[in-house]
Formats: C-alpha cells, sequence, structure tokens
C-alpha cells in the first residue's frame, strides 16, 4: 500500500506538524514521510482543495447487532459505513443475541473485525445478560479485549448495582457508560414530554427522567471516585448538571448524539418514526443549550448512537415503531453543518481526542514513522445525503435528502485504505 | 364549499370555516333525519370500510348508521375477526381492502398517529374514528354541534371538560375545536390525569377542584374514566374519584346556576357521573348521540367530494 496525499492541513494537537499544509506519504500502514512537497511515481494519489487531515476518528456507542440481529447489521456492513462516516475505531453495544457480556463474545467481536479497516471495540455489559440484576464477568471481558463497560440500551437501572460495578471496575481503571434514563419515569412515554407532546397526543418523557439518572449516577461516581461516562444527553439541566460535577472535580465525562444537536420534538409533528429515539428529541431550548455545551467543551465527544432498525420497525405506527437512527455515516457532517462556527481543532477533539483520552486510546501524533490512523475530510463541500449513498445495511435516517455540509474523504488504518466516491460541490 | 383538508385526521388541521362547513351541512343532515324516509342517495356506488383495531361499539354503529343512511356500501372489519392477530401489519391490511376498490376508510386504532401514517401511505380518504389518546374528532364536533343546539353557540362559552384529560381523545380534540371556535375551557380532574404542558400547549385553565369548574363553566362535559387506557396507576379507587371528583346530584344542586351537562359515553355510572345527573334535566348525553350520527353524515359527505 502506497499513497500519497498531497497538500493536506493537518490537524492534530499531538504532532509536531500541528496547523500545517503538507504532502504525507504512507506506506504498508506507517507514515513515511512529511513534507512541503512529495513526488512518487508509484502511489495512488489524493489530490483535492480543502484536504484535512487529522488522528483517526473514534466513536464511542454504535450497534453493529452481530450476534443476533444481523437482518440489521453486521460487524461487516457496520464497518462499512464507519469507514465512510471517517471512524477507524467504533464501540459496539452488547446489546445483540446473545449479549456481548462473557469472554468469548467479546473474543467473538475481536476475532472476527480483525481483518477489517476500523477497529471494532466491544463494550462488555455491567449486568448479566444486561437485565440489571448481577455484575458480569468484568476482568474477564476486559483482559479479552472489551475497552469499557456498559449496558446499552437497557442502562443499569438499580442504584445498588451501578454503585457495585462503579467499585469493581476499579481494579482495571475501567470506565461505565451510561444512557441516562430512569424507567420507571419514562415509563409508556413516546416523546419528550412538553407543548408538543401535548398537542400531538403522545406521551410524553420528562425530561427529569434523564435529570434524575445523571444527578444519581454523578454522586455515585463521586462516592466511588470511579469514571463515569454519560452518553446521550438532551437536557439544558443535564448539562448544567455535568457542569458543575466536572467544577467540583468529579470523574465525570460526557457525549451529545448529532441529532440532539440537529433536531427537537417540533420536528415530530408528522409522527416521522425515523426521530423516535431514546432519549427522545427535547425542545428547541434544550438543543440550543446543548451546542453551547459543545461550544464551551461541556460535552467530551459526540457519539452517533448508530441504531440500525430495518424497514418493518419504521414504517409503522409510531407507537409501534422501534426507536433509533443509523448515524455513523452522517455523524461529522451532521455537526459541521449546524455548528460551522467551530474552529477544526475542537471538531477534531470532540470526534477522537478526547475519546482517545477518556477510553486510554493511545494518542498516535502524526509523525513520521507513526502508525497511520488518520480521517481524511473537508468541511466545505455540500452534498444531498441519499439513500443510495448508505453503507449500512438499514437506511433508517432522518437526514436522507438533507443537504449536509462536510464530506469524509476517507480513512488510512491497519494498513487498509478506505476512501468515499467523491460528490458533491466544494463550498 | 369544501374542506380544506381531503382526510378528517384531527381537528388540529381544521379551519374554523371547515368546521363551521360540517356543522352547518350536520344541521341539513339532523333536518333529513326527522323525515319519515330517513336515507337521501349522496354517497350511492361509494364504498367506505369501517377498520377498527380496537373495540367500539357505539362509535362503530354511529358511523355504520351514518353511511347507510347515506346510501354507501358499508364493509365492517374489526380486529377480533381480522388478519392482524395473525401478525400482518396494519399496511398491508389497509391496502388488501383497497385493493378491493374502497373509497372511504373510517379508523379507530389504539396508537396515536396510526390514521396519519396511513395517509401517508394510501390513495382514500380516511376519517379518524379515535387514535390512542390523541384525537377523536367526530366526537368534538357532535359536542359542538349539541352545545350549539342547547345553548345557542360556541364563541364566548365557557365549556368546562372534567375527568382523564390525559388518556382522553375527546379532550384533544375538544380543545382544539372549541378554542378554534371561540370558547374558553377550563380542564379540571386528578393532577395525575391533566398533561403536565396543557395550559402552555392550549392556553386553558387548570384546576383540581371541580365544584369550582362547575360554578364556572356553562357546559359540563365529563369525561369516561379511561381504566382500559391507563396502564400505571393513576388514582388510588373509583371510590375515591367519585368522591373527589365524581358529578353527584348534590354537588351540582349546591351551585347557583344551571348549566348542561354532556359525555361522550359510555358512563361509569357511580364514577364520574351519578345516575341521577346522568339522567337529570341538565344532561344532553342522548341528543349527542342522535347527533352523532348527523355529524358523521356530514363529514362523509363532504369528504367524498360528491356536492351536488
Amino acid at each position: 500500500m502506497k499513497l500519497l496525499l498531497k497538500q493536506v492541513t493537518i490537524v492534530d494537537k499531538y504532532s509536531p506538524y500541528n496547523g500545517l499544509v503538507k504532502d504525507i506519504l504512507v506506506i504498508d500502514g506507517h507514515i513515511e514521510k512529511i513534507d512541503l512537497l512529495i513526488t512518487v511515481s508509484d502511489a495512488t494519489v489524493i489530490d483535492q482543495k480543502g484536504l484535512i487531515v487529522s488522528p483517526g476518528w473514534v466513536d464511542i456507542f454504535a450497534h453493529f447487532n452481530d450476534p443476533g440481529f444481523e437482518y440489521k447489521e453486521t460487524l461487516e456492513t457496520g464497518v462499512a459505513s464507519a469507514a465512510a462516516g471517517g471512524f477507524t475505531n467504533v464501540f459496539v453495544l452488547p446489546n445483540t443475541q446473545p449479549v456481548l457480556g462473557s469472554k468469548s463474545t467479546i473474543e467473538y467481536i475481536v476475532q472476527k473485525s480483525k481483518s477489517l479497516p476500523v477497529n471494532v471495540l466491544p463494550l462488555g455489559a455491567i449486568s448479566k445478560n444486561v437485565e440489571g440484576k448481577e455484575l458480569s464477568e468484568m476482568y474477564d471481558m476486559f483482559n479479552s479485549g472489551a475497552v469499557a463497560f456498559s449496558d446499552g440500551l437497557l442502562p443499569v437501572q438499580t442504584p445498588g448495582l451501578f454503585l457495585k460495578a462503579l467499585q469493581y471496575v476499579k481494579a482495571i481503571n475501567g470506565v461505565l457508560i451510561q444512557l441516562p434514563i430512569d424507567r420507571s419515569v419514562a415509563k409508556f412515554g413516546l416523546i419528550n414530554e412538553g407543548v408538543t407532546s401535548t398537542r400531538l397526543g403522545l406521551p410524553g418523557i420528562p425530561a427529569i427522567a434523564e435529570e434524575l439518572l445523571v444527578s444519581r449516577d454523578i454522586e455515585l461516581a463521586k462516592y466511588t471516585g470511579s469514571a463515569l461516562h454519560i452518553t446521550g444527553i438532551s437536557t439544558a439541566k443535564s448539562v448544567q448538571i455535568i457542569k458543575a460535577a466536572k467544577e467540583q472535580g468529579v470523574n465525570v465525562t460526557c457525549s451529545a448524539t448529532p441529532y440532539h444537536l440537529t433536531f427537537c420534538d417540533e420536528d415530530l409533528a408528522d409522527y416521522n418514526t425515523n426521530l423516535k429515539t431514546e432519549s427522545p428529541l427535547r425542545s428547541n431550548e434544550d438543543v440550543l443549550a446543548l451546542r453551547q455545551a459543545v461550544e464551551e467543551g461541556i460535552v467530551d465527544c459526540i457519539a452517533s448512537h448508530h441504531l440500525p432498525q430495518n424497514r418493518d420497525y419504521k414504517v409503522c405506527e409510531f407507537e409501534y415503531a422501534a426507536p433509533g437512527m443509523i448515524g455513523l455515516e452522517t455523524s461529522f457532517a451532521a455537526v459541521n453543518t449546524i455548528m460551522p462556527q467551530l474552529n477544526t481543532q475542537k471538531l477534531v477533539d470532540l470526534f477522537s481526542n478526547n475519546a482517545r483520552k477518556i477510553f486510554s486510546l493511545s494518542p498516535k501524533g502524526i509523525d513520521i514513522n507513526a502508525v497511520a490512523d488518520l480521517t481524511i475530510f473537508n468541511r466545505g463541500t455540500e452534498y444531498v445525503y441519499s439513500t443510495a449513498s448508505i453503507k449500512s445495511k438499514s437506511k433508517n435516517s432522518p437526514f436522507i435528502n438533507k443537504t449536509l455540509k462536510g464530506k469524509v474523504v476517507g480513512i488510512i488504518n491497519k494498513d487498509k485504505v478506505y476512501l468515499n466516491e467523491t460528490t458533491g460541490n466544494e463550498g | 364549499m369544501t374542506l380544506s383538508t381531503p382526510h378528517l385526521l384531527g381537528i388540529k388541521d381544521l379551519l374554523p370555516t371547515d368546521i363551521r362547513l360540517i356543522l352547518d351541512t350536520a344541521q341539513q343532515f339532523k333536518d333529513v333525519l326527522q323525515r319519515p324516509v330517513k336515507k337521501v342517495p349522496s354517497l350511492r356506488d361509494v364504498t367506505i370500510v369501517n377498520l377498527f383495531f380496537e373495540n367500539s361499539t357505539r362509535t362503530r354503529i354511529s358511523f355504520e348508521l351514518a353511511e347507510k343512511r347515506l346510501s354507501a356500501d358499508v364493509l365492517n372489519f374489526t380486529t377480533s375477526s381480522s388478519s392482524v392477530a395473525k401478525g400482518e401489519t396494519m399496511l398491508d391490511t389497509v391496502n388488501n381492502i383497497l385493493s378491493m376498490k374502497v373509497d372511504m376508510v373510517v379508523m379507530r386504532h389504539s396508537a396515536s398517529g396510526a390514521p396519519h401514517f396511513l395517509a401517508q401511505h394510501i390513495p382514500a380518504a380516511i376519517v379518524n374514528a379515535g387514535d390512542g389518546i390523541n384525537e377523536h374528532p367526530t366526537q368534538a364536533l357532535l359536542d359542538a354541534f349539541s352545545i350549539e343546539e342547547a345553548t345557542g353557540g360556541l364563541q364566548g362559552k365557557k365549556i368546562a371538560i372534567i375527568g382523564d384529560i390525559m388518556h382522553s381523545r375527546v379532550a384533544l380534540s375538544n380543545i382544539y375545536l372549541l378554542t378554534k371556535m371561540g370558547a374558553e375551557i377550563t380542564v379540571a380532574g386528578p393532577p395525575t390525569l391533566i398533561p403536565k404542558f396543557i395550559k402552555e400547549a392550549f392556553g386553558v385553565n387548570v384546576t383540581y377542584n371541580v365544584k369550582e369548574a362547575l360554578e364556572w363553566c356553562d357546559v359540563a362535559n365529563v369525561l369516561r374514566i379511561q381504566l382500559e387506557r391507563q396502564n400505571q396507576p393513576l388514582f388510588s379507587s373509583l371510590r375515591e374519584y367519585n368522591l373527589a371528583f365524581g358529578i353527584t346530584r348534590k354537588l351540582l344542586d349546591s351551585i347557583q346556576k344551571n348549566i348542561v351537562i354532556m359525555h361522550p359515553g359510555p358512563i361509569n355510572r357511580g364514577v364520574e357521573l351519578d345516575s341521577d345527573v346522568a339522567d337529570g334535566n341538565e344532561s344532553i348525553i342522548l341528543q349527542q348521540v342522535e347527533n352523532g350520527v348527523a355529524v358523521r353524515m356530514a363529514v362523509l359527505y363532504l369528504l367524498s367530494n360528491r356536492e351536488h
């Protein structure tokens, strides 16, 4: 493999070349040369206006549905979707069948994805069978390659168990990831409780269903001194609570989804099942507060919450529709479109550096002789996102037919190159 | 005159002129229903299917009668005898029926938004006969018709809607309709059965004191306690509900004015309404039922595009 990137802007605060426009030559998975002008006769050349190169992006919350629900997504299609979205590392959730809750299932993911161009890092289940009753064998899973632990879509409800889990993983410096939903408060709700749910005649999920779990888990993290990551926060109050906890020195970090930054509950007026999510889309004020939190650095990472659903689960009555949307392929463009004012360094922190730091994935400064784990993208290309372009096995995306700005050109990882087809107009 | 919408999915989508047109047309049909020959040929050769994915007796009978009085061909479909139990999707079921050349669909479903979903996928005109806890537009129209009949108009009238507001599609449709037509609304009931954001959403008054609501209003629309739609405990017992929120003769006699009592049926006697109130002089409950047929005739007629 020999690849030459022409006149790319390097954005990587761990690189001596940060902020510089250079040619980069990659040979056999390593960065061979970085220079003002490189000429090689036998390399694949990428030469486009406005290209940026950063350390490979990391998504910390995606469903690949393998094993068990391969009709929605497989490791192969999930990886194709991640690569197209610019991700070289993806954490996959344990809500599979069987659950990723033992050495054997963790090893299945690790072994089966070895030859794929994206690092698929399994999240082990916190509780046995993600039932929220007993602790699973987290040490064994950690030694087999589990990157962190979560019960995914079924967040741990009992404070006693979550407390024990937080304590338990201290021995391996583990991080627990919680989706903050108190099921007893959210019970039977379908969308955010508010004026919109009242006007649409849909049962509401109060914001407090999230804020209770955020507060509770932060208290538990404070008590245990363990690392907690709260993902998919959606309310202004959650932002405030997390901000205050960080100021107190609690070991808590958080992530937001592109869809909570883009859509609000008013967008559900026509009962669009692709906008049915958990946590639900909140009010416009919440969306604005969340964007502000991204700018201020209270939100550490963007997490796609990629959740494939096949057509039958979405083309049906809203109440019966399954929640979630695919998101790996639109994660960057969605954020870049709604927040064009974010500087590129900040974007790279949100998509790569911060997650690498929180979950102890080594930062890979872009330098000569370093392993090439890179994402190549631009921020200016505008295009209409189409069903035909989707690499995921499922097509449940509310971004279809929407104009997005910012395009992933490709990734380089594990001595492999993945390049998207070029479409759209340079902005 | 025609309606501004091809379906009747909810009162939410109607203009005040649409509501006026339906109510005026209903008056004409009500006059027809007083004649010895109650049938008109307006919808001859129009086939209507009544799709009931949820149990209903009176609404289905009222629609069926309205359809027959208009000379439409009527098909009835209920879940008990349907293929839904065999795991077929609603869209498949409806498309199967429509492929037999059906012109209009009257539909009841337990999920909010189900008729809106169907409207995006099928070509036939749809009349919502109740969807989840969202809307029951023909009930609101017949309620409005009955209020006008009893009190002379809607503009400026004070209407109390009492009971389980949270699980009632009748409440939501009534609120949409009455606010569009210039009436003033107070909702009353236990706090666990009143949506938290109802005031912000509609500008209605909220009280947890039924007596206060009764003293304020010209018309009290008392809702059925939807025990079948409550999947979690929202009040302690029917006994306590009646004691705190039920309309009793004693309570009604204690207020210093005459008000009109309505109820969409079926009544839980001794829970939200005592028998001597339901059957008393203030009650127009049976007129509501009678008006239901005329109002549904008007809706079907106006949506059929068979005007002469």
